[in-house]
């Protein structure tokens, strides 16, 4: 009887044990979070470490939270982190929220470092994912009237085949451009008349044109894109960003929020760029070029130089040096700015080494963990982008990761030598399209069995006679099954927290103090970047934006050689840089040397002269 | 006794009255023989408001970083229609808190169009045709330092946002001090055998430099100051630096690129402000801001790089070019001629917002002579010799036509660091201010400029000049329409950028088959709409005329509407 009874608690306990453990590993993570969701998983966190700030509210009346995890702890670093900016990648946001707990689970991330935390910035658009009818959009409700005619948003897509989703759809035309590919009877390809070929297809967004003006969906619902509507490299000629970067709330908001925190080091997004995969792109035209440098005539004579000459930036440097107060530091970024050279748009070669280096080793870090980088090309940045932003005027190391990528059909294999490659790229730079289907049709025939392409339909059409609805389903190249999300989530997320460590941190390496008679000191100090990061990153330099380092020396003494505040300028990861003072002092005393940062945690130091 | 009594009162009266200060009494009609300070410009404004209460609104649009509330005043005389059906006319003014005479400009405007209506012609129809929007002094913490704190005529330009200038981990710490404390910020120079400079020989008050070899006399050690955070510099970290002209949206670029413009576009909460307020009015076609100083009516483009329709430049001439007549003295040209900026209010009124947008840069100190009259043109000062004239010639001016009101003498000062010194120099209210005696014609005649814009805006009439019969109970109805004044109905380049609904003729009361733009009426040549022929998206250029054709069923009342975002809606009904 006994026996039995503790057999039946055995078994109970075992139960229950079950029952937590499945518990402790169902970490939620196994579908995708609505915008209220996620206001409630934010909410749900714990309250002694951290804090909710409101900064926005988009035109759909919906907040933009930012969850603040370190709130207790002052003089540190943060690091910020945004996500989903654009709306239609909601893997980015439940990224965001499983990285918040990753922080909170353990305080190895979290004791000397504050994160700023922003899964939803796009709420408006992010919305579309979870109603009835996916679109895609990556639209806010902001009111745009895109086709200027009487109305505003009267022209949408429609669902006219009743499947939940907006496809495309294609209409039989004498004046078609498009022709079924020979590649896929599914997909469809430009006619290209040189070859003889005729089109025979007009391809639109699935809708009416509801307006009845002859156009089809060219004024829908909103709006504004979030993710592209930042102030740098805004894009003026979409319509979809608005007539200015921060016209839209959300955006305004944010950019106030992390200006009024000058303690934020690094930035990272989660979306369709991987800047920890693949460094950021250059190639953009429009950069100064720094090395011809022409001196507009108005500066010219205070500098003693020649208008119609060009110089070396060296040789601008030197020009400053020689107008300058003694003692000043006369950077690139100074002579860029003071002489108009304009904005920075490609990202800085001293900036690319570390982007390089950390691409390298996120590569062997995937390796290791069995995480296959067959993947599709991520996106560049977009213009107007926020990753872009944080890079080019924050002047902060900004990384960015893109959780799901299509992997590359299994027919493409990688084992060429380096001629191989190089003629191969350039034959899948002309099939580029095909490189890109070939491995969508590849995913969706085997991971989504079929599911992720509509099958063209025959559709009753007021305008036209013969209409089919097809394609590619909405959200499909970075939206996985939420089965997927949980491995996605708990191998790639990590590799931020790594990054986090390679901030810089500061320390006063040595000290010299040399009693040179008569109450005057020699002292010598020794500050130290232990750091895998220049502070500031090259862009830094060049903008002059991060708050600048600066070491004072307190006490009372009477100063012969330096100054009280000494700003430190630049400095490199794993450098060292010496600071001499030369000073008067009638007794012996303690002096504090403090290295002050707004944005890193103050380093002070107790030098003792005399005695 | 009575004599005691007399001299009593006497006294009592000149105590009492210079006890009430310089600033007369604020009520309308205002006076602009004076300058008013920030709290002067509000009494002003409220007491515009009580005298016309029907024909004004006055508001608070937002505030400052200090708090200090922004005011707008709009004049429309509600009994000739709602504001939004009415062309607007904008000004603002003192964006830049030092450019403090655009206040005045604003006041006089408003002053001028509420004291004179009913009983000029030309003001009566103004006020009756437009709504007039009216902001004089946008960057309210910058005017209100100007007058409190001593200043140069430069400073107190920006906005009050904390700026690290100086790169020193401090902010603000090191402003130019009013060591005299005469509210003004002058230069400080010192006796130096070894200096670069000497006294001018036929004005010792002008520095001038030596000639190599030459003994000198004076060091010049800069602006009135001391070196507040010991760095060795003087007065190198000021408020701001946030020039509030460079803080707009459009083509905004960040401050490494243009200097001052701020952290982000509009992150000045009163730009933010004016901005909301300019968007809550979209029936803006002309704005006018007033700065200081050099005498110029600038237009965008503000970079080389950006380009706009040549019919906008059209319209923009119309008013550019008389303006140079009432103003004599002034340029008229693109901004970026003077020198290329980023962000500011031109680029984001005229882009953004649609409107025909100029900067009025006023006061010329030319105008401050001390010669004869003479026919044979001025020659532009170049060498140094020529600037010593010029520099003595101003000083004759200051001792002879304003009583020495604009210049302080140099003087000496015992200063903390350098010992005895000397200060001296143009004093605040002078250099890019006109003297009080000069203000009147300044705001008179900026102030009709504006008014000769407002005569300028958008006016659209419809005439139905041809209707035949075609059968089939089908008509066929041609009808004209014109817009009398030079500024276009719609800027071409928000046409282009389908910036908002593009100004439309809408056909209603009777269903139309074909409908479209007519090229020759006398050739019969239609270009017909293919869709929804009954609207006709078109906007009008100054004083240009469109033809338009409509085959229409007989029946009933037909009526035109051409609706224009800011020209307003213009109708016509016909009986069929």
């Amino acid at each position: 009887m006994v026996k039995r009874l503790l057999f039946l608690c055995l078994c109970y306990a075992f139960g229950l044990t079950n029952a937590i453990l499945h518990a402790q590993s169902d970490t939620g993570f196994d579908k995708y979070h609505s915008n209220r969701e996620i206001q409630q998983i934010l909410n749900n966190f714990p309250s002694a470490t951290t804090k909710l700030h409101r900064v926005a509210e988009s035109p759909g009346g919906k907040p933009i939270t930012i969850l603040e995890i370190g709130a207790n702890l002052t003089d540190v670093p943060a690091i910020f982190v945004g996500a989903n900016f654009e709306g239609n990648v909601p893997l980015a946001s439940e990224g965001a929220l499983y990285l918040a707990k990753m922080l909170l689970d353990s305080t190895k991330y979290t004791n000397k470092l504050k994160w700023y935390v922003m899964p939803q910035p796009n709420p408006d658009a992010a919305e579309a994912y979870f109603s009835a009818l996916k679109t895609g959009s990556c639209l806010n409700s902001f009111n745009v009237n895109n086709d200027a005619d009487e109305l505003s948003g009267e022209d949408g897509p429609d669902d006219l085949n009743g499947d939940g989703m907006i496809t495309q759809m294609r209409v039989k035309s004498l004046e078609g451009d498009y022709q079924v590919s020979k590649y896929d009877v599914r997909l469809l390809e430009k006619a290209n008349s040189k070859k003889g070929e005729r089109g025979i297809y007009k391809v639109y967004t699935e809708g009416f044109d509801n307006d009845k003006d002859g156009k089809y969906n060219e004024d829908g619902p909103g709006g504004i894109n979030v993710g592209i509507a930042f102030p740098h490299l805004f894009p003026y000629e979409d319509k979809n960003a608005g007539l200015f970067a921060g016209q839209t709330p959300e955006v305004y908001g944010i950019m106030r929020f992390i200006y009024d925190r000058p303690e934020i080091s690094m930035v990272y997004t989660l979306g369709t760029s991987n800047f920890c995969l693949v460094p950021p792109k250059g190639g953009r035209k429009g950069d100064a070029n720094l090395d011809k440098i022409k001196i507009p005539s108005r500066y010219a004579r205070r500098l003693n130089a020649d208008a119609t000459k060009t110089y070396t930036m060296k040789e601008a440097i030197a020009l400053f040096e020689a107008i300058v107060p003694a003692g000043t530091e006369v950077t690139p970024s100074m002579v860029a700015g003071y002489l108009n050279l304009g904005a920075v748009v490609n990202p800085l070669d001293e900036d690319l080494v570390f982007y390089k280096k950390y691409a390298e080793d996120y590569k062997n870090y995937l390796k290791t963990n069995n995480f296959s980088t067959e993947t599709l090309e991520p996106e560049a940045a977009k213009d107007g982008s926020f990753e872009l932003w944080a890079y080019y005027h924050l002047g902060l190391p900004s990384f960015s990761m893109r959780l799901f990528a299509i992997p590359t059909a299994p027919a493409d294999d990688d084992t060429e030598t380096d001629e191989k490659t190089a003629k191969k790229a350039k034959q899948e730079a002309k099939d580029e399209l095909n490189k890109k289907d070939k491995a969508l049709l590849a995913y969706i025939d085997k991971e989504l069995d079929g599911k992720g392409f509509v099958p063209w339909t025959k559709v009753e059409h007021p305008d036209f006679e013969n209409v089919e609805v097809g394609g590619y389903v909405p959200y499909l190249e970075t939206t996985p099954k939420p089965v997927a999300i949980d491995s996605l989530l708990k191998t790639q997320l990590p590799w931020l927290l790594r990054l986090s460590q390679q901030l810089p941190t500061f320390k006063f390496e040595n000290e010299k103090i040399t009693a040179m008679g008569g109450g005057i000191y020699k002292i010598e100090l020794f500050v130290a970047n232990n750091g895998a990061l220049a502070h500031p990153i090259a862009m830094g330099q060049r903008n002059s934006q991060p708050a600048p380092l600066v070491l004072t020396l307190d006490g009372e003494i009477d100063f012969l050689e330096g100054k009280k505040r000494t700003p430190v300028g630049a400095i490199g990861a794993n450098q060292v840089k010496k600071y001499t003072w030369l000073i008067k002092s009638n007794k012996s005393k303690k002096l504090s040397v403090t290295l002050e940062s707004a944005t890193f945690t103050d380093v002070v130091k107790q030098i003792k002269i005399g005695g | 006794m009575v004599q005691k009594i007399y001299t009593l009162l006497l006294l009592l009266g000149i105590a009492l009255s210079s006890f009430a200060g310089n600033n007369p009494k604020i009520e309308v009609p205002l006076r602009f023989d004076h300058y008013y300070d920030y709290e002067d410009v509000v009494k002003a404004l409220e007491v515009l408001h009580e005298a016309y209460p029907e024909l004004t609104k006055l508001e608070s649009i937002g505030e400052s970083e200090e708090g200090l509330k922004i005011y707008a005043l709009t004049i429309n005389n509600k009994k000739t229609g709602h504001e939004h059906d009415k062309p607007g006319v904008w000004l603002d003014g003192n964006i830049h808190g030092n450019e403090i005479q655009a206040g005045e400009v604003c006041l006089y405007y408003a002053n001028m169009l509420l004291t004179k209506y009913g009983e000029n012609k030309k003001i009566t129809e103004a006020v009756d045709r437009n709504v007039h929007y009216i902001i004089p002094v946008i960057n309210v913490d910058g005017r209100s330092h100007f007058f409190k704190d001593g200043h140069t005529p430069s400073s107190s330009r920006s906005l009050r946002v904390p700026k690290d200038d100086d790169g020193d981990g401090l902010f603000d710490e090191d402003a130019p001090d009013d060591l005299d404390g005469d509210g003004s910020i002058c230069q400080m120079r010192i006796k130096d055998e070894n200096g670069q400079y000497k006294a001018d020989p036929e004005d010792p008050r002008i520095m001038v430099r030596v000639k190599p070899g030459e003994k000198g006399e004076y060091t010049l050690l800069g602006s009135e100051g001391i070196d507040n955070d010991g760095d060795g510099r003087f007065n190198e970290d000021a408020e701001g630096y946030l020039d509030p002209n460079r803080n707009w949206g459009y083509h905004w670029m960040p401050p490494y690129v243009q200097r001052g413009a701020g952290n982000f576009p509009l992150s000045g909460l009163g730009i933010k402000a004016v901005d909301e307020f300019a968007a809550k009015h979209p029936n803006i076609i002309i704005n006018f801001s007033f700065h200081n100083t050099g005498g110029m009516w600038l237009r965008v483009p503000a970079d080389k790089s950006t380009q706009i329709p040549a019919a906008d430049i059209a319209a923009y001439d119309v008013v550019g070019k008389e303006a140079l007549k009432i103003t004599p003295g002034y340029v008229y040209m693109p901004s970026h001629e003077l020198y290329p900026t980023y962000g500011d209010s031109d680029g984001q009124m005229f882009f953004v917002h649609g409107s025909y947008s100029f900067v009025g840069e006023l006061f010329m100190r030319s105008q401050e002579t001390y010669k004869e009259k003479s026919d044979k043109p001025g020659t532009a000062k170049s060498t140094e010799n020529d600037r010593s004239e010029r520099s003595r010639e101003q000083l004759k001016f200051n001792d002879n036509v304003v009583q020495g009101e604009l210049y302080k003498e140099w003087k000496s000062y015992n200063h903390p660091v350098y010992g005895e010194i000397e200060i001296g120099g143009w004093v605040k209210m002078s250099s890019r201010l006109p003297h009080p005696f000069m203000l009147p014609d300044l705001v008179h005649r900026n102030a009709s400029v504006v008014l000769l814009a407002a005569n300028e805006t958008p006016e659209v009439e419809i005439d139905v000049f041809d209707t035949i019969e075609l059968g089939n109970k089908l008509q066929r109805v041609r009808v004209r329409l014109k817009n009398k004044n030079g500024l276009s109905t719609m800027t071409a380049q928000a046409v282009k950028d389908k910036l908002y609904t593009i100004d439309h003729l809408k056909v209603t009361g009777a269903k139309v088959i074909a409908g479209g733009k007519i090229n020759n009426y006398r050739l019969n040549q239609v270009s017909y709409k293919e869709h929804k022929p009954e609207i006709q998206f078109f906007a009008l250029q100054g004083h240009a005329t469109a033809e338009y054709e409509f085959i229409v069923e007989c029946k009933g009342t037909l009526k035109l509407e051409y609706v224009s975002q800011k020209a307003g809606t213009t109708s016509k009904t016909i009986q069929l």
